[in-house]
């Protein structure tokens, strides 16, 4: 395990030019003159806030060394004057860092979202749906904080910083000389601590995501560590990752603890030397006495900014790794992608011309096809060649993992060739667009995903324009009709996240059903009755046989006897194609089919018999 | 915990987590009373130093530290010797420094020490709980409610125990002791500073009070926008089938904006309370500036008192200003509080109070199997299994043949105390001795189970192995990997044994995870050992050479082969055929072919298909 994360910490340490600001051009440049707004605001902000001591100056050296108040009420309307401006200019720079941060993180969702939509299926099978989902939701908002509040803090902190030097080398240049020797000491302990800090957060997050993984394993696995009574090694395991959080969670606090004390004392020891030195120059009548509390203040509130500003750069950095897994999301390149004469003709994901559209009949055919996906090192087809001509039922069967839906992800054009041509309607797929192509297939999953909404907001995710009739007939033909009249608010009923509130065996009849109402020129039926009873199963076969005449087929078969009538059975094994024609020639060749079939036949029956 | 599990309530649950932090919450308070002391202490030597060795005003110090200087100044006065010597003012406020910057540390290192403990205990005690808890239990909730429950749920508890109410806590002491200080200096002037508190704090609470309701309503959009994207990418596939990614566009951009919107007017609105907020601790500050002026200029207050009185003022309002928040914060608490209960007041397993000791059940289970008027269904109305009895021999191969929800697992659960058979649903006994009288971790240990779909820990294959005992040899491991047919396999990995499996390593095939769970079981050597439909996923020649190496190894344990097939089942002593949770046929596999039922059936079917079929 301990190699594991070595590895995933190096990968968080990344280096790009200019801090990957310029990546991040198309996001900002929209924003240019709010950013500018803002930072502005932020630099009167400071300089008022440098302002401030300089009303107890006044009020000491005037009114109280002269004992008079003869200038009182300018002082309060200048005060006042004053606190309004800096109300104001605080509402508004603060709204507007809220907006920019608003502002770019949707832009930046936006656009990664859009560009998933165009990525080809080689990127969703390489990585995680939760490390993509990542890239969409946090790493956008955290560049998102990092334009607006640290952008704001840093130009805040280091007006008032600037601000207050300036003024304190007006006062006495010495003595600000003096307090200005610590600011460095001041500022590499800042580094020192926060580059600790960076590291250690680093661990608690990453401790923390194995403890949400280690809960997720006792919940998930307590069947089986309950049969191996493993209770208490599990238990001892979580607790090990336990400490080792308390222990990084406890050595982070001290840093932080450390860092601030040490900002603290150094702002006591400037605070201390003005008054050492500043105190005998007072003494000495060289200096009023409002003056040195001036300059106190100033010096111990020099020191606070630093940490600020060091902080800000710290948020900079560890917001690389964020910008570098956006910037690498965008910058990737979808491997199957429409040429841009094509996208001229047939319009693009968006914004399709469906008046170019031809007709799309079914006649499929691989063409000394040869194909490796995009991650792998081995071809899964070798000059393949097979011609499926319209309306013919396509069965492709072999064991879990055996690379199935392969042929099926070539026909859909979810990936390409890697040498040879898929032919629709005697065609290279490539000559028409995607969306053309997708917009007439009918595709059931086994695990069969739904979208929140209602039964009917689903059915019509292929056709929006159906009507309830349509809707109702599709409905029939799959037999769903009882599993809808069984929900409370029929058609209007929820299906929950993913379609979470119903069954695998309802969601699969369900999707079946939406695939039917598009009305689709070629069915791709991925194992897609799998988790349905064996008479509704029967049902819905005697339907398919109806439905699927002089539409092209292809069904990736998970009950061999469903599939005996298939014009053309191709056996997968390994990745590959062993053994390819109808069923009956099949068992007599007494190969990988017939082992296959004879050992599922035998479950089967036991089942059918029960 | 074997025995009547008591119930907490939200304060026995907060004080039961509390246990070994309290002493450093303590500690932490103490030192933040000491951190705030001593940043107080220095506006008064501020004050000291402005009035009396700047200014004329008479020092007036302690006792004991007016006879120190005395001594030091001696011959000349005090005052005379501070101001020749005023780096020992310097030198003070540094040691004070010392102690503010030490203060501070030992609150903060100390509160987080507290805070980590706590959030450690609550985590382990949840987790220990959890696997406490019977297998019903699971079944009945949902993986990811409980992990909320483990990691938000928990994390909101700490925050209310280390942050929210720690913060009240100090920021109290920070509030009493300013006003201590101010009100030693001029009561009338710290009767107006105070009268801000009030205002303060109202204005914050009302604020947040007001919006809190906003805040949800971000969060949830949040989470509906998380969800469409969530949905878009696990729906991948559908989306590009349909060819519908513009209307996924547009059904994002639309939540996208919205949710992007309600955030911006939330930080407008935020913007105007911060804003506000500076505007009347600013006035606050403009009025004390201004009536302490006229203090000063009638003489009552001193110039060291005005500037110190300054001091103290912006340490009075800074957590002024926190409290409103803190409070309006803390009321969110209560419902993660609930939500953690749930789980800690869930019963855990329970053995009987009488329950027979861990010698007798490990010679208990050398013995027979016995069935007696088994009937079992997981909710009440629907029976699973009904008038079961049968005997296993001890030493004896049994074998069930059924299809898929005939009863077979459930019988299994039943056997080791995953679930419970309820006293008056029959009774199984082993030797002799009702499981129910047994410990279930005695009888689980020794039955070796594995199941259809084997789950593997994310740990490496050796340690998955090894599970059940830390202390086995490499040698060990490899010797059931080896009976489980599985070496060759882990021996192909780039890491070999040191593979790590599951959620963040490499993903075995069904037949090797089948493998491997076979290797993890034989290692515990168990005298029952139940294989559930377990080499489904292995092709008929392992399985063949996984049953023959099994065969020699297994020696006189009792096994029970769940299988849909008939060549697994033919070395069986005596084959259950059960059917919709009955036993239709039970006897040796000679019988059973003579029987000409079921069996018989599946038997011809099995083993001369081939004629059927290529006729």
């Amino acid at each position: 395990m301990s190699e594991i994360e070595t590895t995933k910490e190096q990968q968080q340490y990344v280096s790009l030019k200019y801090f990957g600001i310029p990546k991040l051009g198309p996001y900002v440049k929209p924003l240019k003159g709010i950013i500018i707004s803002m930072a502005c605001l932020c630099l009167v902000a400071g300089l008022i806030d440098t302002l401030h001591p300089l009303f107890q100056q006044y009020a000491l050296n005037h009114f109280v060394e002269l004992s008079t108040l003869d200038t009182l009420v300018p002082f309060i309307l200048i005060y006042l004057g004053i606190l309004i401006l800096q109300t104001i200019v605080n509402m508004i720079s603060a709204s507007q860092a809220g907006k920019i941060e608003m502002d770019v993180s949707r832009d930046m969702r936006r656009a990664s979202f859009n560009h998933l939509q165009t990525l080809s299926f080689s990127y969703f099978n390489q990585n995680s749906v939760g490390y993509i989902h990542s890239r969409v939701m946090s790493d956008t908002g955290r560049i998102g904080g990092l334009v607006s509040w640290s952008l704001m803090d840093s130009v805040w902190n280091l007006t008032y910083m600037i601000g207050a030097i300036a003024v304190m080398l007006i006062i006495n240049w010495k003595m600000a000389l003096m307090v200005l020797v610590i600011v460095p000491l001041a500022a590499l302990a800042s580094v020192y601590f926060q580059k600790h800090l960076i590291t250690l957060n680093r661990q608690v997050r990453e401790i923390n995501s194995q403890i949400s993984s280690g809960f997720n394993e006792g919940i998930t696995g307590a069947k089986t560590t309950k049969t191996l009574v493993a209770e208490d090694r599990m238990e001892e395991d979580f607790n090990k990752t336990s400490r080792k959080m308390f222990k990084t969670a406890t050595r982070t606090s001290h840093f932080r603890a450390m860092f601030i004390s040490t900002i603290t004392f150094t702002s006591y020891i400037a605070l201390a030397l003005v008054l050492w030195r500043g105190g005998r120059i007072t003494l000495q009548g060289l200096m009023e006495l409002g003056t040195l509390a001036a300059f106190s203040n100033y010096a111990l509130n020099l020191m606070e900014p630093i940490r600020w500003i060091v902080r800000a750069i710290s948020d900079l950095i560890t917001v690389q790794v964020n910008i570098e897994r956006f910037t690498r999301l965008m910058e990737t390149e979808s491997d199957v992608a429409d040429s841009p004469e094509i996208i001229e003709k047939y319009g693009d994901a968006f914004h399709p011309k469906k008046e170019n559209w031809e007709p799309l009949f079914g006649d499929v055919e691989f063409k000394d096809v040869s194909f490796m996906y995009p991650d792998g090192d081995e071809y899964v087809l070798e000059h393949f060649n097979l011609k499926v001509p319209q309306g013919t039922n396509v069965a492709i069967v072999g064991e879990t993992g055996a690379g199935k839906s392969t042929l099926v992800n070539l026909v859909c054009r979810f990936f390409e060739p890697t040498s040879g041509q898929i032919l629709i309607d005697g065609r290279d797929a490539r000559e028409r667009s995607q969306l053309w192509l997708h917009s007439n297939i009918g595709y059931v999953l086994q695990t069969p995903h739904l979208f929140s909404g209602t039964v009917k907001e689903n059915l019509l995710y292929g056709k929006p324009d159906a009507t309830m009739e349509q809707i109702e007939a599709a409905v029939k033909a799959v037999s769903a009709d009882a599993v809808i009249e069984r929900m409370d608010k029929g058609y209007d009923s929820d299906v929950g996240e993913g379609g979470d509130l119903l069954s695998t065996g309802e969601k699969q009849l369900l999707s079946f059903a939406r695939a039917i109402l598009a009305d689709p020129r070629i069915f791709v039926l991925d194992e897609a009755t799998s988790s349905i009873d064996t008479v509704t199963e029967k049902l819905i076969q005697d339907a398919i046989e109806h439905l699927m005449k002089g539409r092209t087929s292809f069904v990736i078969a998970h009950r061999l006897s469903t599939i005996r009538q298939a014009d053309v059975i191709l056996v997968v094994k390994d990745g590959k194609i062993i053994e390819q024609g109808r069923h009956k020639d099949l068992m007599r060749m007494k190969g990988y089919y017939y082992n296959l079939y004879t050992r599922q036949y035998a479950e089967e029956t036991t089942r059918s018999l029960s | 915990m074997k025995t009547n599990q008591p119930l907490f309530t939200k304060t026995s649950l907060v004080a039961h987590f509390l246990q070994g932090c309290k002493r450093f919450f303590i500690l932490s308070i103490l030192m933040s009373f000491l951190n705030t002391l001593m940043e107080m202490l220095i506006p008064q030597v501020i004050r000291r130093f402005v009035d009396s060795v700047i200014g004329d005003d008479p020092l007036n110090l302690p006792a004991f530290a007016e006879a120190w200087l005395a001594r030091l100044a001696a011959p000349s006065s005090s005052q005379v010797y501070l101001r020749g010597h005023m780096y020992l003012v310097a030198i003070l406020i540094g040691i004070l420094a010392l102690l503010v910057a030490f203060a501070f540390y030992g609150t903060h290192q100390s509160n987080a020490i507290a805070a980590e403990k706590l959030h450690k205990n609550i985590r382990e005690e949840l987790f220990a709980h959890i696997q406490k808890l019977p297998f019903a239990w699971h079944m009945k909730n949902k993986t990811g409610d409980i992990i909320q429950r483990c990691t938000s749920d928990a994390e909101r508890v700490r925050i209310f125990i280390a942050e929210q109410m720690v913060s009240v806590v100090r920021i109290v002491i920070m509030m009493g002791l300013s006003l201590y200080f101010m009100f030693s200096m001029d009561w009338r002037l710290s009767l107006v500073a105070a009268c801000a508190i009030p205002v303060i704090v109202g204005y914050s609470a009302f604020f947040h009070a007001k919006i809190g309701g906003s805040f949800e309503k971000c969060d949830e959009n949040e989470g509906i926008l998380s969800t469409i994207a969530q949905e878009n990418l696990t729906g991948v596939r559908v989306v590009r089938a349909f060819g519908r990614e513009e209307f996924e566009r547009k059904r994002f951009e639309k939540q996208n904006v919205y949710y992007t919107g309600l955030w911006i007017s939330l930080m407008k609105l935020m913007a105007v309370f911060w804003g506000i907020g500076d505007f009347i601790s600013g006035l606050q500050v403009l009025l004390i500036l201004v009536l302490g002026s006229v203090f000063c200029v009638r003489g009552t207050l001193s110039a060291g008192e005005f500037i110190a009185f300054l001091s103290y003022n912006m340490m009075l309002i800074w957590p002024v200003r926190q409290l409103g928040r803190v409070i309006s914060e803390m009321s969110k608490a209560g419902v993660s509080l609930d939500r953690i209960m749930y789980i800690m007041n869930s019963p855990v397993e329970k053995d009987r109070d009488n329950a027979v000791s861990r010698e007798e059940t490990d010679k208990a289970l050398k013995g027979d199997i016995v069935f007696e008027n088994v009937n079992f269904g997981y909710e009440p109305d629907i029976p699973i299994v009904s008038d079961i009895n049968l005997t296993i021999p001890a030493g004896s191969t049994f074998g069930i043949l059924g299809s898929t929800g005939s009863g077979k697992s459930t019988l299994m659960h039943l056997l080791n105390r995953l679930y419970e058979l309820p006293e008056e649903n029959g009774k199984i006994t082993i030797g002799g001795v009702d499981i129910a009288d047994m410990k279930a971790e005695d009888l689980r240990r020794n039955i070796g189970m594995v199941l259809q779909e084997p789950f593997l820990f994310s740990r490496t294959i050796s340690e998955n192995i090894s599970i059940t005992n830390r202390n086995m040899t490499m040698e060990e491991i490899r010797k059931a990997a080896k009976i489980a047919c599985v070496d060759e396999a882990i021996k192909e990995f780039k890491n070999g044994y040191d593979t790590v499996v599951g959620e963040r390593g490499v993903t075995l095939s069904g037949g090797q995870k089948q493998r491997t769970a076979i290797a993890r079981m034989l290692t515990s050597r168990a005298p029952v050992m139940v294989f559930d439909d377990s080499l489904s996923a292995v092709d008929a020649e392992t399985d063949a050479r996984i049953r023959h190496a099994l065969s020699e190894s297994l020696g006189d344990s009792t096994v029970i082969l769940i299988s849909h097939r008939i060549t697994t089942l033919m070395q069986a002593d005596q084959i259950m055929v059960l059917d919709k949770g009955r036993i239709v046929e039970m006897g040796t596999p000679d019988e059973l072919l003579e029987k000409n039922g079921i069996y018989k059936k599946i038997y011809d079917m099995q083993l001369s298909l081939s004629e059927d079929e290529t006729a």
